[in-house]
């Protein structure tokens, strides 16, 4: 069966191909998506208000059609052959990363230098986020043909270990979120995809006894904002302010919110880049206890609806590319929603399709368009 | 769920991930988990404490100022302002926000003098400490043109507002500016302290005079303002600032009470022009029938418009250093030595007590020896009667007199009069000076009989302000009331409405007979109307019958190389007085003048007591005065047997 691009169930022989494709197509995933693009621009309109950023809501619409290319370019071409490339990938990530490493922009120049970006054809690209899809599509690839037979935990970890590179060097660009939220992808999909957990329980310690070394090595602002994150009195910092802002802003939202475009906090300012990394408390304060809780609930659905894909896939491998997404997509919410909230430090970390943002933006629609191609795949050989 | 436990049609070996089915359970833990964590918090932030979020929020963005209440003014009897409001450009500023860049750009664009950046500096750090983030004045009373630059460029200057606010001015000048005082910032201790009155950091406080006295009358209430503000503290529109906020916008401001008093602004400018040559000196005009303060000057001046915000540290250490003291009101808190004025206490006393006689002789040879102890009269007066010694300011013939009365009757009769006690008029301090008694000397030191001898005629310890013996004055000319001095006629509210009068005080009654009082007074006719009076050598007035009395009080000699750098004052020189009134019944008004080492009553007090009585009748008194026809004056000069 091999190189049959799109396999559709048997039963509906005789039905015109497009219609058998129409019936195969992960609607519900689609539908999720939707509904998070629109609260995203809602929510982003409602954020860039002021003079200052009104394009960025033009930006997002057109970064969110370049996104909606990349999910079908990522759902038609098979996941079997993008799995076959994934070291390639993950080799063209990791010279990107040094290529922003050495000729990079300087992206933020509060923290001093540091090189996230580069600039392609005048876009700003973030090649971490590009990692994130590489080291997932190498995930699969390294978890693809597990037999019981044939199991041998060395020759994986060593394979798991090559992904220290881009995440070590991720971490010095320094993009310390972002390295986190690919070491906690690979070990949440280590946890799913492995025969036995012991090896990933070891990988763990080891990672936490190694937290000492990685503090000192850390700048100094970085460790300020850890610091800062634990008791603003220690280390009084502009995150501290951001954190203690945002508080303030998602509590004002009370039950039923302020309403839309009503947000003071959000209105005039007073949480910083709100539309980036501080979305959800414009849509807290704004839409309230029960706007929270529903979005939560449109991400907890589109976790289950990503897993429930892993679940029914029709190989291991598309079952990891699942099982990886859903990692990343759950700890981008989860460390998101906790810094807003203040019960983690601030980090650049982006709210899945709800973030300002193209580089973000354009991942996750990749990221699900492959989920789309695995469950589009999932019937038949 | 909607995880289900199905495997795909054609997946007929099983799930494709056999591991993650194994471990559902875990994902759905620690899935579940985090929900219930992230909710959880929800829950706390929005639905326990949101009440309190949302009051947060709101003061992030309202924001309450003062708005200034327009002080009272200050009035004269006729309504002429004394103390008035005019508009005028505050800059303030936000402490918080005043960054060293921000002070940079304000320096360069006004151009600030370092005097400026100075008080800037100190005005930042009393805010600081108060609240950083309350907006405080840093300049007041700018130009236009430097308003106009600040606003051109707030956009560069965050946490810089200016405001169009009244601010105090003296129409007048320095015209009684020891009266009517003057305002300044307050301290940081003050800021402190009167902080939960209602006061304002950057506000301006009653500091000296009327200003300072009356401040809680003439303040008035101030009301607030609430208003929208950015993260960055930009104000919101006027629309936007509505929506947010909920209830009143602010409480309007009340205004302060108007004073109005009973100085005549024509007589006091009278008065000081009188006083214009001396160096140092002070004036008190007084109704004598009811105690209201007509003039009061103190020499050297100031003027309160310099000194309401304007002073610079060079002005102020000048105005410090000068010896004259500008910032001592001489007319009620500086005391000094009345001199001859003073010998009504002894001549009263002899006469009470029936120890001394009008036409009693005594012979003056221009010494007096006592115990050894030589004194030395101005002049060799020869055979004078009680009359004559007061017209010629004989000093041996009360020396003699207080041999018989002793120390303490002069002091009672002295004290009767007000002398050596406070006048009440509570103003600047108004000063007690003293009255020396046989009980202080022993208290103090060893009691002399030469004590005596030097009180009799207003020398020695003897030590009274000009405001006193205006009183004491006073009360000889109404024939023995001895009112407490009033300076505020009544309190008016802004609208004209009269909301309090004060009602001439007596304080006392004296016990004075008539028959005593009338041979002082017969003494006081002479020295301003009879040749070899001490004043009428020196002038006369043809207007209208005066009454007046001489001093030269000596000083105590000291030399301070530094004194004596300003021009025609003398530290050394005697202080010249006159106290006196006119017309001779019925008195209209009475004054007492001191030049402060100014030499002899008669050659420097009595011309500009004449100055301003001739001023007064024909100028400022309704119906004026016209030069009488010479054949008129007579029958205003015999003396009368009693006085009222």
């Amino acid at each position: 069966m091999k190189g049959t691009g799109l396999l559709l169930p048997r039963a509906t022989v005789g039905v015109s191909r497009w219609r058998r494709f129409r019936a195969a197509v992960d609607w519900p995933l689609i539908v999720v998506i939707v509904a998070l693009c629109t609260l995203g621009l809602l929510n982003l309109y409602s954020a860039t208000r002021g003079v200052r950023h009104h394009a960025k809501f033009d930006t997002q619409v057109q970064w969110m059609v370049v996104g909606a290319i990349g999910f079908a370019a990522a759902t038609i071409v098979d996941y079997r052959t993008m799995v076959r490339l994934a070291w390639l990938g993950l080799g063209f990530a990791i010279s990107l990363l040094f290529v922003a490493r050495w000729l990079g922009s300087t992206g933020d120049s509060n923290h001093g230098i540091t090189y996230r970006w580069l600039n392609i054809g005048g876009m700003g690209i973030q090649p971490s986020e590009l990692a994130k899809l590489m080291v997932i599509l190498v995930l699969a690839s390294v978890f693809k043909d597990i037999e019981p037979s044939s199991y041998a935990p060395r020759r994986l970890l060593g394979q798991l270990a090559i992904l220290v590179v881009p995440i070590g060097l991720i971490a010095i660009q320094p993009d310390l979120g972002t390295a986190i939220l690919l070491g906690l992808i690979v070990l949440s999909t280590g946890f799913l995809a492995m025969p036995s957990v012991w090896p990933m329980v070891h990988v763990t310690l080891a990672g936490l006894l190694a937290i000492p070394i990685v503090w000192e090595t850390m700048h100094e602002y970085q460790q300020k904002r850890i610091l800062g994150f634990i008791d603003c009195g220690i280390a009084p910092t502009k995150e501290c302010w951001h954190t203690q802002q945002s508080i303030y802003a998602v509590g004002s939202g009370k039950i039923w919110g302020k309403g839309f475009l009503e947000g003071t906090q959000n209105q005039f300012n007073f949480v910083p880049e709100h539309w980036t990394d501080f979305p959800y408390s414009v849509w807290a304060e704004e839409w309230g206890f029960i706007g929270s809780v529903v979005l939560l609930a449109i991400f907890g659905f589109l976790l289950v609806w990503v897993l429930n894909v892993a679940l029914s896939a029709r190989d291991r491998m598309g079952s990891v590319i699942c099982v990886g997404v859903a990692a990343m997509t759950f700890w981008h919410v989860v460390v998101n929603v906790a810094m807003v909230l203040g019960i983690a430090p601030v980090v650049g970390v982006t709210l899945p399709f709800v973030s300002y943002g193209g580089s973000s933006l354009v991942t996750f629609f990749l990221a699900m368009g492959l989920v789309a191609n695995v469950s589009l795949r999932k019937h038949g050989y | 769920m909607l995880i289900r436990q199905s495997s795909g049609p054609g997946s007929g070996n099983g799930p494709a991930l056999p591991e993650l089915h194994r471990r559902l359970k875990w994902v759905a833990v620690i899935g579940i988990g985090a929900l219930v964590v992230l909710i959880g918090r929800l829950w706390q932030l929005q639905v326990m404490r949101g009440e309190g979020y949302y009051e947060r929020t709101v003061s992030n963005v309202v924001k309450e100022r003062y708005l200034p209440s327009v002080r009272g003014k200050i009035l004269d009897r006729h309504g002429v302002a004394l103390a008035d409001n005019r508009p005028a450009f505050n800059i303030y500023a936000t402490p918080r926000q005043m960054t060293p860049a921000v002070k940079a750009e304000l320096v360069r664009m006004l151009g600030l003098s370092d005097d400026e950046i100075t008080k800037i500096d100190e005005r930042l750090e009393v805010g600081r400490k108060r609240d950083s983030r309350a907006a405080i004045v840093i300049l007041e009373d700018q130009g236009r043109d430097r308003a106009a630059l600040v606003e051109q460029s707030l956009a560069r200057l965050p946490g810089i507002e200016v405001h169009h606010e009244p601010y105090r001015y003296y129409p007048q000048g320095d015209l009684a500016a020891h009266m009517i005082g003057y305002m300044t910032q307050m301290t940081a201790v003050e800021a402190d302290r009167l902080g939960n009155q209602g006061y304002d950091t950057s506000e301006l406080i009653g500091r000296y005079g009327l200003e300072d006295k009356w401040e809680n009358y003439l303040r008035g209430k101030k009301g607030t303002e609430r208003y929208a503000v950015d993260a960055r503290g930009q104000r919101l529109d006027d629309a936007t600032a509505s929506a947010l906020i909920q209830g009143e916008r602010g409480v309007p401001a009340v205004p302060g009470a108007n004073l109005v008093l009973t100085i005549d602004v024509e007589l006091q400018r009278l008065a000081e022009k009188a006083v214009s040559r001396t160096a140092a000196s002070a004036v008190v005009v007084v109704e004598p029938s009811t105690g209201k303060i007509r003039a009061i000057v103190s020499k050297p001046s100031f003027d309160p418009n310099i000194m309401t915000g304007h002073l610079t540290q060079a002005e102020e250490t000048m105005l410090k250093q000068d010896p004259r003291k500008p910032f001592i009101d001489k007319a009620l808190r500086m005391t000094y030595p009345p001199g001859s004025i003073f010998k009504f206490a002894t001549a009263i006393a002899a006469l009470e007590d029936a120890q001394a006689a009008e036409d009693e002789n005594m012979f003056c040879t221009g010494q007096y020896q006592l115990s050894g102890t030589v004194f030395r009269c101005h002049g060799t007066h020869g055979k004078v009667n009680l009359l004559q010694a007061i017209q010629h300011s004989c000093d041996t013939y009360f020396w003699k007199l207080s041999e018989r009365t002793g120390l303490d009757r002069i002091a009672e009769v002295a004290s009767e009069y007000g002398l050596g006690r406070p006048t009440n008029l509570g103003l600047n301090g108004d000063a007690g000076g003293r009255i020396p008694t046989k009980e202080w000397y022993e208290r103090t030191s060893h009691y002399k009989v030469g004590y005596a001898t030097n009180a009799a005629i207003g020398q020695g310890d003897v030590e009274v302000t000009v405001l006193q013996m205006a009183m004491a004055y006073a009360a000889l000319g109404n024939g023995g009331k001895l009112y407490v001095p009033q300076v505020v006629d009544r309190l008016e509210a802004h609208d004209g409405r009269t909301i309090t009068r004060y009602e001439p005080q007596v304080a006392r009654q004296m016990k004075t007979p008539s028959s005593a009082l009338d041979i002082w007074l017969r003494g006081m006719w002479k020295v301003t109307n009879e040749p070899g009076g001490t004043a009428f050598e020196h002038g006369h007035v043809e207007l209208v019958p005066v009454m007046g009395k001489t001093g030269t009080a000596e000083v105590k000699k000291h030399h301070k190389q530094d004194d004596e750098d300003v021009e025609r004052w003398n530290p050394n020189a005697a202080h010249a007085w006159f106290a006196g009134w006119a017309p001779r019944e019925n008195p209209e008004i009475v004054i007492v003048v001191l030049v402060e080492h100014g030499g002899p009553g008669g050659t420097v007090a009595w011309p500009i007591a004449k100055q301003i009585l001739e001023g007064y009748f024909t100028k400022i008194r309704t119906p004026p005065l016209r030069m009488p026809e010479p054949a008129a004056r007579p029958a205003a000069a015999p003396a009368r047997k009693d006085v009222r």
